[in-house]
C-alpha cells in the first residue's frame, strides 16, 4: 500500500515537473509583458515535433537535441514578437493587451492546421532505445526517461531562477515586470526586453514539448489542452509568481496523480475543480502577491 | 447621409426580401447558406454585446453555444415542444454564465478570460469523452425535415440579435457598458456599477449564444456532441465581429456575410481545415491594422 | 562664462495630447547648463505630462525638443536616458519588489551609467546614507522619504546631465523635504542641471534660478525665481495652496 502511494507520488512529481515547465514560460511572458499567451501550448507542440523529427530523421538523441530545440524556439519566439506583437506598441496599454490576447488566439487556430498539413494528424512519440528502461529502487520504479526529464525540468527552472535573480539583464526583466514606466525611465529598452522575454518563454515551452513527447504522444492538436494545464498552474501559483509556477506545477501533478486513483478518466475534472476553488477562495494563488 | 425614411425603406425592403426568399427560390444551397449566415449573425452579435460593447473578451463563447445546443437537442428529441427546448437551452447557458461570471468578474479581467477558456475546453473534453457518439435525428423527424422552417427560425434569431444590440446601444445599459469598455477605472469612479453591468452584458450575450446553439441543434441532422463546444465557434464569432466592425450594429452582419462567402470559397479550394488557418492570418492582420473593422474603413471612405 | 550659459534643453512650441485630450498648449522653455529651473502650478495643470514628454514617454503632436543640439521628441525613452536626461516621476519610478541596491543598480542600466556605477553608488550613499544602511531591504518597506531618496539616487545612477524631478516634496514631512532639497542643491553643484516640477511653490522658488508658471496646460509666466517670490499674484494664487 505504501509502495503504491510512493509510486503514485513519484509519477505525480514526474508529470508535475512537466506541468511546471509548461507553466514557467507562460508565467514569464505574462509577468513581464502582461500578454496571456493562449498559444503557448502550440509552441510546446512545435518544440515537441522538432525534437521528434530530429530524432526520427537524424537520429539525434532527444535529450542531446534539447539545446537545439531550445535555441530554435528562442529564435522563433523573437521572430513572432518582432513580426507580430511588436506592431501593437502604438496602441494604448489596455487595447494592446486585449489585442495580444486575440492575436495569440488567432495563432492557436492557425498552428494546429499547419501542423496537421505538414505532419498529418497522426500521433507520434519520441521513443529512443532506452525509453522503457527503469531503475528499481526499494521496489519503486524510477523510469529512466521521466527521471531525466525531471532533471532537465529542474535544471531549466534553476537556470531561469538564477538568470532572473543574479544577472543584471535578468533583474531588468523583473523590474520591467513590476513597472513598465519605471523600467523605461531607468533606461531599459522595453521593446528589446519584451522580445527576449518572449523568446525565452517560448524556448522553455519548446523544451517542455520535447520532454512531453517522450512520455506522452505528440499530436497537432495537443496545444490547447497543454495551454489550459499551464493556465491552471499559473492561476494556482498566483499571477505574479514566475518561480512559484514551477512549484505549483509539481503540486498539481501530485494532486492529480493521487486523485486519479479515485476518479479514473474524469481526472481531467480535477484541474478544473482546483481552478474554480482557487478562483473563489484565494484568487491571488498560493504564492501570488495581491 | 440618406434621409431617415429612405433608410427605413431600404431596410424594410431588404427584410421583406429575406422573408420572401424561400418563396422565390427552392434552391437548397442558397437557402442553406443564407440560413447559416443568419445563425452566424446571431452568434456573432451575441459575442459583440460582451466583447464589442462592454469590452470583455470572452474566449470561451463556444461553451455557451454548446450548452444551448446540447440542451435544446436532447430536450427536443425527448419529445418536448421546440420552443420550450430552445428556451431551456438559452436559460441553462445563462445559468452557467452566471456561476462563472460572478466570481470571474469580481477579479481582474484576465481571470475572466482564463475562466471562460478553461470552461469551454473542459466542457468539450468531458462531453467528447462521455458522449462520443454522434446524435442523429430519428427517421420520422428526418422525413419531415424542413429547411424552410429552420430558415425562418434562423432569420428570427438574427433579427432578435440585431434588435437586442440596437436596443442596448441606445439604452442606459449600453452607455454603462461602453463606459466600462473605454476606461473601467474612470467608470467605477463615476458610479457605474461595474459588476452588474458586466454581468448583465454577459448574461444577455450567453442567452443569445445559447439560443444560437439551440437553433443549430435543431438545424443539424447529425452532430457529434463535442463538436458544438469546438473553439472554432468562439473563433468564428470573434473573427466576424472584428472583421466586420467591433462594437457596431452593422459590423457583425457584414462580417457574417463576408465570412460565409469566404468560408464557402476557401473550403472549395483548400484541403481540410486549412481555411481556419487562412482566417487566423486574416484575423491577425485585422487586429493589427484594421482593429475597428471594415465598417469603420467604409465609413472613413464615405466621409472623406 | 559662455559654457555656463550654454543652452542645454530647448522645448519649442509643443502641443501634447494625452488619452485623446489636449494637455499642453504651445509650451516653450529653455534650460541652460548647470541651471536649476522650476515649473510650478496647481494640480492637474500638465506638469507631469510635460516632463513625461521630454522623457520620451509621450510625444508632442507639434513642436520640437532639442537636447544638446539633438532632436529628442519622438525618441524612445531609453534613448533619452542614454543621452543624459533622467526623470524621477511623481510615483517615484522605483521597483517595490526589489531591494534598495537592486533598484540603484538598475538605475545604471544605460551605457554611461554602467561605466561609472561604483563611483556613482558611493556618491549616492554619501548623499543619502540611509540608503546604504537599508540597501538589502525591499523598496516597498521604505518610508516615503526614503523612497524619494531612493528614487533620486536611482536617477543619479544613470549619470544624467539633466535631472528632472516631478514633485519630490509630495507627501513628505517638512524636515525631510528640506533634506531632499539640500541634496538637490548638492547634486546641482556637481554640474547636473535640474528641472524641477513642484506644487510646493515656496521651496521650488527657493532653490531654482528661474521659474515658469503653468496654468491649464499653458505657460503663463516666466521669471527669475526671486522676482516670482515677491510677485503679488503668485503669492495669492500659489503660496496659499502649497501646503496641505
Amino acid at each position: 500500500m505504501f509502495r503504491f502511494l510512493a509510486q503514485t507520488l513519484i509519477n505525480g512529481i514526474n508529470i508535475g515537473a512537466l506541468y511546471g515547465l509548461a507553466a514557467l514560460g507562460l508565467s514569464l511572458i505574462f509577468g513581464v509583458m502582461r500578454i496571456l499567451n493562449v498559444a503557448h501550448g502550440e509552441f510546446l507542440m512545435i518544440g515537441g515535433f522538432i525534437g521528434f523529427w530530429l530524432f526520427h530523421l537524424y537520429g539525434v538523441d532527444p535529450f542531446m537535441g534539447l539545446p537545439m530545440v531550445g535555441f530554435f524556439l528562442f529564435i522563433m519566439g523573437i521572430a513572432f514578437y518582432k513580426l507580430i506583437f511588436s506592431r501593437l506598441t502604438r496602441f494604448h496599454e489596455e487595447v494592446k493587451l486585449k489585442n495580444s490576447l486575440l492575436i495569440a488566439f488567432g495563432l492557436y487556430l492557425i498552428f494546429p492546421q499547419i501542423a496537421m498539413l505538414l505532419w498529418t494528424p497522426d500521433e507520434r512519440a519520441i521513443s529512443p532505445k532506452y525509453s522503457g528502461e527503469a531503475i528499481d529502487l526499494f521496489g519503486l520504479r524510477f523510469g529512466y526517461v521521466p527521471f531525466w526529464g525531471l532533471c532537465v525540468a529542474v535544471v531549466t527552472f534553476l537556470a531561469l531562477y538564477l538568470f532572473l535573480n543574479k544577472t543584471y539583464f535578468g533583474k531588468s526583466l523583473r523590474g520591467t515586470a513590476e513597472s513598465w514606466k519605471a523600467a523605461k525611465l531607468s533606461g531599459i529598452n522595453i521593446e528589446r526586453t519584451f522580445m527576449i522575454t518572449f523568446g525565452v518563454g517560448i524556448s522553455i515551452a519548446g523544451i517542455a514539448g520535447v520532454l512531453i513527447g517522450m512520455v506522452q504522444e505528440l499530436t497537432p492538436i495537443m496545444g490547447m489542452p497543454w495551454t489550459l494545464k499551464a493556465l491552471i498552474v499559473v492561476v494556482l501559483a498566483g499571477m505574479g509568481s514566475i518561480i512559484g509556477a514551477f512549484i505549483a506545477g509539481l503540486i498539481l501533478g501530485i494532486v492529480e496523480a493521487v486523485s486519479a486513483i479515485f476518479m479514473g478518466p474524469y481526472t481531467i475534472a480535477v484541474g478544473l475543480f482546483i481552478f474554480l476553488i482557487i478562483l473563489m477562495l484565494r484568487p491571488q494563488g498560493l504564492f501570488g502577491k495581491t | 447621409m440618406l434621409a431617415q425614411w429612405k433608410k427605413s425603406f431600404i431596410f424594410g425592403g431588404f427584410l421583406a426580401l429575406l422573408v420572401l426568399l424561400p418563396l422565390l427560390t427552392s434552391r437548397s444551397d442558397i437557402l442553406t447558406w443564407t440560413c447559416l449566415t443568419f445563425q452566424y449573425i446571431l452568434l456573432s452579435q451575441s459575442w459583440n454585446i460582451l466583447g464589442g460593447y462592454a469590452g470583455q473578451v470572452n474566449l470561451g463563447h463556444a461553451a455557451f453555444f454548446g450548452i444551448g445546443a446540447l440542451t435544446t437537442r436532447y430536450v427536443w428529441l425527448w419529445g418536448f415542444p421546440l420552443p420550450l427546448a430552445l428556451l431551456l437551452g438559452s436559460l441553462i447557458a445563462t445559468v452557467f454564465a452566471f456561476f462563472i461570471g460572478l466570481p470571474a468578474f469580481r477579479l481582474r479581467g484576465i481571470y475572466f478570460v482564463i475562466g471562460t477558456l478553461v470552461l469551454a475546453e473542459i466542457l468539450r473534453i468531458i462531453v467528447d469523452t462521455r458522449f462520443p457518439v454522434a446524435s442523429v435525428l430519428p427517421a420520422e423527424t428526418l422525413l419531415t425535415y424542413s429547411l424552410v422552417s429552420r430558415y425562418y427560425l434562423s432569420l428570427l434569431g438574427a433579427i432578435l440579435a440585431v434588435f437586442t444590440v440596437y436596443f442596448i446601444s441606445h439604452s442606459r445599459l449600453g452607455l454603462g457598458m461602453r463606459a466600462i469598455r473605454e476606461d473601467e477605472d474612470a467608470a467605477k469612479t463615476s458610479g457605474v456599477g461595474i459588476l452588474q453591468y458586466k454581468l448583465s452584458a454577459f448574461l444577455i450575450s450567453t442567452f443569445l449564444a445559447g439560443f444560437a446553439g439551440g437553433i443549430f441543434a435543431y438545424y443539424m441532422v447529425a452532430v457529434q456532441p463535442g463538436y458544438v463546444f469546438s473553439p472554432a465557434w468562439t473563433f468564428d464569432s470573434v473573427v466576424i465581429v472584428f472583421v466586420g466592425g467591433i462594437g457596431t450594429i452593422v459590423g457583425p452582419i457584414f462580417g457574417s456575410v463576408f465570412f460565409v462567402i469566404l468560408k464557402q470559397w476557401l473550403s472549395l479550394h483548400l484541403p481540410g481545415g486549412l481555411h481556419l488557418a487562412v482566417f487566423g492570418i486574416l484575423f491577425i492582420l485585422v487586429v493589427l491594422y484594421i482593429p475597428d473593422g471594415f465598417i469603420e474603413l467604409v465609413r472613413r471612405f464615405t466621409k472623406g | 562664462m559662455t559654457d555656463q550659459e550654454a543652452v542645454m534643453l530647448v522645448v519649442n512650441h509643443i502641443d501634447v495630447y494625452r488619452g485623446g485630450l489636449k494637455a499642453l498648449w504651445d509650451i516653450s522653455i529653455s534650460l541652460s547648463k548647470g541651471e536649476i529651473i522650476a515649473l510650478v502650478g496647481a494640480n492637474g495643470t500638465g506638469k507631469s505630462t510635460f516632463l513625461e514628454t521630454i522623457a520620451g514617454l509621450l510625444a508632442p503632436s507639434t513642436g520640437m525638443i532639442h537636447f544638446e543640439g539633438i532632436q529628442i521628441n519622438g525618441e524612445p525613452s531609453h534613448r533619452i536616458v542614454d543621452l543624459g536626461i533622467c526623470l524621477v516621476p511623481e510615483d517615484r519610478g522605483i521597483f517595490p519588489g526589489m531591494n534598495v541596491l537592486e533598484n540603484l543598480e538598475l538605475g545604471a542600466f544605460n551605457r554611461r551609467g554602467r561605466a561609472e556605477k561604483e563611483e556613482t553608488l558611493c556618491f549616492v550613499y554619501g548623499l543619502f546614507p540611509i540608503l546604504k544602511d537599508r540597501r538589502k531591504q525591499l523598496a516597498k518597506t521604505l518610508s516615503g522619504g526614503e523612497q524619494q531618496m531612493l528614487a533620486i539616487g536611482k536617477g543619479l545612477l544613470s549619470k544624467p546631465k539633466l535631472l528632472m524631478l516631478d514633485e519630490p516634496s509630495l507627501g513628505l514631512a517638512p524636515l525631510i523635504v528640506k533634506n531632499i532639497f539640500e541634496a538637490i542643491c548638492q547634486i546641482n553643484q556637481t554640474g547636473v542641471s535640474v528641472l524641477l516640477v513642484e506644487q510646493n511653490v515656496r521651496i521650488a522658488l527657493k532653490v531654482a534660478k528661474r521659474a515658469y508658471v503653468i496654468e491649464n496646460g499653458r505657460i503663463v509666466t516666466h521669471e527669475e525665481a526671486k522676482n516670482l517670490l515677491t510677485d503679488k499674484r503668485v503669492r495669492q494664487a500659489y503660496l496659499g495652496i502649497h501646503s496641505f
